[in-house]
């Protein structure tokens, strides 16, 4: 096993040893703060978020049974904070509509898509999932980018497993569609 | 996963992850340090007893039940067991004892004389005892203070 396992951290932070929980805080600072970042979308506040989900997961260490991953604990800490301070703000998130895309469309726009420079695919990503509405935003990240199963997001969110499973079919749909459109943009500009 | 899923998942994993800014493991450190200051702090303040309640319980059980052991089931041979006891301790009293003292303590004696005089050499070592419970708990209390300050 490459990583130590987070439980080692845990318990050491739990028998006194209070610099051991930097680890974890190094293992998870980019996860949680490109949530929180994708929930406030302000840097100072995502990052405000994200000290203050370490600060708490540290206050409720001896609360964490081990039933789920550490990971997913701490994703559910970094959620709710971002949706307390949202509600604060009268801020709520928009759905998306069942999209046109088809199936055979996906396959199509993968093949296509693959075709293009690393650098670029990076960049249309990125670009095509900014304009997601900010909680399918996380959930795509949490699922494709984080390997969460649907079961620990449902926890992380509270979402159910079904909702969860409707809003990432749609999202990946919808991101495939944005990517056609600037692809095809792309091309016209070219032209 | 579906296989539309598996190819998505690929794209995905090809995105960075946005990076807080450089200090910011520091930053949290610092506020946990200091969270786990007060923490302990805290912790202290708890008032913890040396000789737990459970063991306070198992000493006056056991002084209600020597004493009623020597109320009901000593009498008859109370004579011979106060005699090699009672006798020595009051022999040393004596010898230490002025003589203000001893009539002090033969009057208080003859007040309880009804009471088995070794209830009580009980009654006074269990005070011993929480006095220096009390003693101790303040030492510990005093000291631990001192440290986080």
């Amino acid at each position: 096993m490459n990583k130590t396992e987070d439980i080692y951290y845990i318990e050491a932070v739990r028998k006194g040893d209070v610099s051991a929980f930097s680890f974890l805080v190094e293992r998870y600072q980019s996860m949680v703060y490109s949530l929180a970042l994708k929930l406030v979308k302000n840097a100072e506040d995502a990052e405000e978020m994200a000290q203050d989900t370490f600060i708490k997961a540290f206050q409720k260490l001896n609360l964490y049974e081990g039933k789920s991953k550490f990971s997913t604990w701490l994703y559910s800490i970094t959620y709710n904070g971002c949706i307390s301070e949202l509600r604060k703000r009268r801020i709520q998130f928009s759905s998306l509509e069942d999209q046109r895309f088809s199936d055979h469309d996906e396959m199509k726009m993968y093949d296509y898509f693959s075709e293009t420079k690393k650098e670029d695919q990076e960049k249309y990503l990125t670009l095509a999932l900014s304009k997601l509405p900010e909680d399918d935003q996380v959930l795509v990240t949490l699922y494709y980018y984080e390997n969460q199963s649907m079961d620990d997001i449902s926890t992380i969110t509270g979402l159910t497993v079904s909702n969860i499973k409707v809003k990432i079919h749609r999202a990946r749909k919808k991101m495939y569609e944005i990517l056609h459109e600037m692809l095809h943009e792309e091309i016209y500009t070219l032209l | 996963m579906n296989k539309l899923d598996k190819q998505f998942e690929q794209l995905m994993k090809g995105i960075k992850l946005d990076s807080p800014s450089k200090g910011f493991s520091l930053k949290v450190m610092e506020r946990i340090q200091a969270e786990a200051a007060v923490q302990k702090h805290v912790i202290v303040e708890e008032y913890q007893p040396v000789i737990s309640r459970k063991a306070w319980i198992i000493l006056i059980a056991a002084f209600v039940s020597f004493l009623a052991y020597l109320l009901f089931f000593e009498q008859e041979s109370s004579a011979n067991t106060d005699s090699v006891a009672w006798s020595a301790i009051q022999d040393s009293l004596q010898k230490v004892n002025t003589k203000g003292l001893s009539n002090a303590w033969q009057s208080v004696n003859g007040l309880f004389e009804s009471i088995p005089s070794m209830a009580y050499l009980i009654m006074l070592a269990s005070m011993a005892l929480w006095s220096v419970d009390l003693l101790l708990t303040r030492l510990r209390h005093s000291h631990s203070e001192i440290q986080i300050r």
